[in-house]
C-alpha cells in the first residue's frame, strides 16, 4: 500500500451533503489524516443590515431570516437581549408561550436530523418515516404561529398571538401520539444493526477532547460533558415544567442519535406540561425606551449554544449586533472528529453533527 | 427489526403524506396569515402602519389626485406589496382603527410575475416617498 496523500473535497456542493460547506480531506488510502474546511458560501451580510437598515424594534423579524430550522430560537435571543436593554416587564403567559414554541422546534429539528442520519446509512424508509411523523409538528407550530417556517411569533414584549383552547387540545394529542413513535424509535435505534452496530465508535469524540474544542449541544452532551443554557440561566422557566439535561457516553454518532431521542421525549414532556398550566395574563406588554448599553444573552437552540450581543446607545438603530450560531463554534470539534476515520464514513459522521450552514454564514 | 420491515412494508399501501396541491386545496387553519386589506374612507392618515411595516411593504406616497377624505391633508395614497409583506401583522397591531382600516384576510396574493413589475415599480414608489 502507497503512502500518498490524496485530497479529496467533500462539498460545496455534494450529492450527500445538503450544506453549502466545504470539507478538504487529506486522505492516506482510505483514512483521513488532516481536514481543513470553509463555511463562508452563503454570506448575506445579515449582521450589517440590521444595524443599517432596520430599527431595533424589528430585527427580531429580520434574524429570524437567519436560519429557517431555529427561527424562533434567534428571534427570541434577540428580543431578550434587546428587553434586557428596556424598561419593562414580560408576562409569565408571553414566557410559557415562547418556550412551547422553542421546545416544538427542537422536536422538529432533532428529528429532521434523525431522519437524515437515516438516510445516510441506506434507511430511505426510516427517513421518510420520520419526516412524515415530523409533520404534525410543524402542523402544530402553524396553528400557533399562523405560519409553518417563518413564524414571527415572538416580539419585543411578549408574543403576537394567544394560543387557543381548541389549539391547546390538539398539541395534547398530536404529542401523545409522537410520544409513542419516538419510543419506537429508540428501540430502533438501539437494536436495529444498520442503525446501532453501524454507527457505534464512529466518529467519536471523548470527554477531553469535547472540552478542549468547545464543542456544544447534543456533540458535547452525547461525549459526557454536562452542558446545556436551559439547566445554566433562569431567563426563562425551564426549572418549572420538567426540563431534564440528557447526557450519555462515547461521544459516536449513535451517542448522538440517543441523546436526541432522550432531548425530544424531555422536550414532549416540557410542552405538555405547559399546556396544561399555562398562567393567565397578557401576552405583551408596553417596553419603553430605546436600547441602551451593551447585552449578552445565551439561549439553547437545537444544535447548541446561541449567543447574541446587542449594543445601543438610545437611538433607535444599533451600534452593533453580533450572532455567534452554534454550528460556527463547534467547528474545530467537527474537525477533530474527522481525523482518523475513514472516508466513506465522512458524510454519516457529518450528517450526525447536523450542521447549519444558514446560520454559520448569515 | 422485524417490527420496522413490517411497518415499511405496510407504509406501501398507505395513503400519501402530502397534498396533492393545487387540485386539492390546502387547509387552512384558523390563525392563517393572509393579505392585508385596506380601507380608504376608515383611514385617518396617521402613517403608523407605515411606521411599523419591518419590510417597508407599506407605503403612502404623494399623489396629485388622492381620494376626497378629510383626514388627508398631505395629499397621500396607500400602496402596498403583497410580495414584500411578510404577513407579520405589526402594522395591523399598531393601527388605531385596526379591524377597520386594516385587516388581514384569509386571501393569498397572486404569484407576482414579471408583467406585475414587482421590483421596478416599488422602487419608483420608495423613491417617491424619499423625495429623490
Amino acid at each position: 500500500m502507497s503512502k500518498k496523500i490524496v485530497q479529496i473535497p467533500l462539498g460545496s456542493q455534494h450529492i450527500s451533503l445538503l450544506e453549502p460547506v466545504k470539507f478538504k480531506f487529506s486522505c492516506e488510502n482510505e483514512k483521513i489524516i488532516d481536514v481543513d474546511s470553509d463555511v463562508g458560501f452563503v454570506h448575506r451580510g445579515i449582521e450589517r443590515a440590521c444595524t443599517t437598515k432596520f430599527k431595533y424594534d424589528k430585527i427580531a423579524y429580520v434574524v429570524a431570516r437567519v436560519c429557517g430550522l431555529c427561527a424562533i430560537t434567534h428571534s427570541l435571543t434577540y428580543t431578550m437581549s434587546a428587553e434586557s436593554l428596556l424598561e419593562g416587564e414580560v408576562s409569565m403567559k408571553a414566557k410559557y408561550l415562547r418556550v412551547l414554541m422553542v421546545e416544538l422546534d427542537r422536536i422538529h429539528s432533532h428529528m429532521l436530523c434523525l431522519s437524515h442520519v437515516s438516510e445516510n446509512a441506506g434507511y430511505e424508509a426510516l427517513f421518510m418515516q420520520i419526516m412524515g411523523d415530523r409533520e404534525p409538528i410543524m402542523n402544530l407550530q402553524e396553528k400557533i404561529s399562523g405560519n409553518r417556517v417563518q413564524f414571527d411569533y415572538i416580539d419585543i414584549g411578549g408574543v403576537n398571538r394567544d394560543i387557543s383552547l381548541s389549539v391547546e387540545d390538539d398539541i395534547k394529542v398530536s404529542l401523545k401520539e409522537l410520544r409513542g413513535k419516538i419510543e419506537d424509535l429508540i428501540n430502533e435505534f438501539e437494536n436495529n444493526y444498520t442503525l446501532s452496530l453501524r454507527f457505534k465508535g464512529i466518529g467519536a469524540l471523548s470527554l477531553k477532547e469535547a472540552q478542549e474544542f468547545n464543542a456544544l449541544g447534543p456533540i458535547a452532551r452525547a461525549a459526557g460533558l454536562v452542558t446545556d443554557v436551559r439547566s445554566e440561566s433562569n431567563d426563562l422557566p425551564y426549572s418549572e415544567i420538567g426540563f431534564k439535561i440528557v447526557t450519555s457516553s462515547g461521544g459516536d454518532i449513535y451517542a448522538r442519535n440517543m441523546v436526541r431521542l432522550h432531548e425530544i421525549l424531555n422536550s414532549i414532556t416540557m410542552c405538555e406540561n405547559i399546556v396544561s398550566g399555562i398562567p393567565e395574563g397578557e401576552i405583551k406588554t408596553k417596553f419603553k425606551g430605546k436600547p441602551n448599553g451593551e447585552a449578552l444573552f445565551r439561549l439553547e437552540a437545537p444544535r447548541g449554544e446561541l449567543m447574541y450581543y446587542v449594543k445601543g446607545s438610545s437611538k433607535p438603530m444599533l451600534d452593533r449586533l453580533r450572532i455567534k450560531t452554534p454550528t460556527f463554534a463547534s467547528i474545530p470539534a467537527f474537525v477533530e472528529i474527522f481525523k482518523g476515520q475513514e472516508y466513506a464514513n465522512a458524510p454519516a459522521i457529518l450528517a450526525s453533527f447536523d450542521p447549519c450552514m444558514s446560520c454559520t454564514a448569515k | 427489526m422485524s417490527s420496522q420491515f413490517i411497518k415499511a412494508f405496510t407504509n406501501l399501501f398507505k395513503k400519501p403524506q402530502t397534498t396533492t396541491y393545487p387540485q386539492d386545496a390546502i387547509e387552512r387553519t384558523e390563525n392563517y396569515r393572509g393579505l392585508i386589506e385596506y380601507t380608504e374612507n376608515e383611514c385617518i392618515y396617521c402613517l403608523k402602519c407605515e411606521k411599523a411595516c419591518p419590510p417597508g411593504a407599506i407605503l403612502f406616497v404623494p399623489c396629485e389626485d388622492p381620494v376626497p377624505n378629510d383626514k388627508n391633508k398631505k395629499s397621500l395614497k396607500y400602496e402596498y406589496n403583497p410580495w414584500l409583506c411578510i404577513y407579520c401583522t405589526e402594522c395591523i397591531r399598531a393601527c388605531p382603527k385596526a379591524e377597520l382600516a386594516l385587516t388581514q384576510s384569509d386571501k393569498k396574493p397572486q404569484i407576482g410575475v414579471k408583467g406585475d413589475r414587482v421590483n421596478s415599480e416599488w422602487t419608483i414608489l420608495e423613491q417617491l416617498k424619499k423625495g429623490v
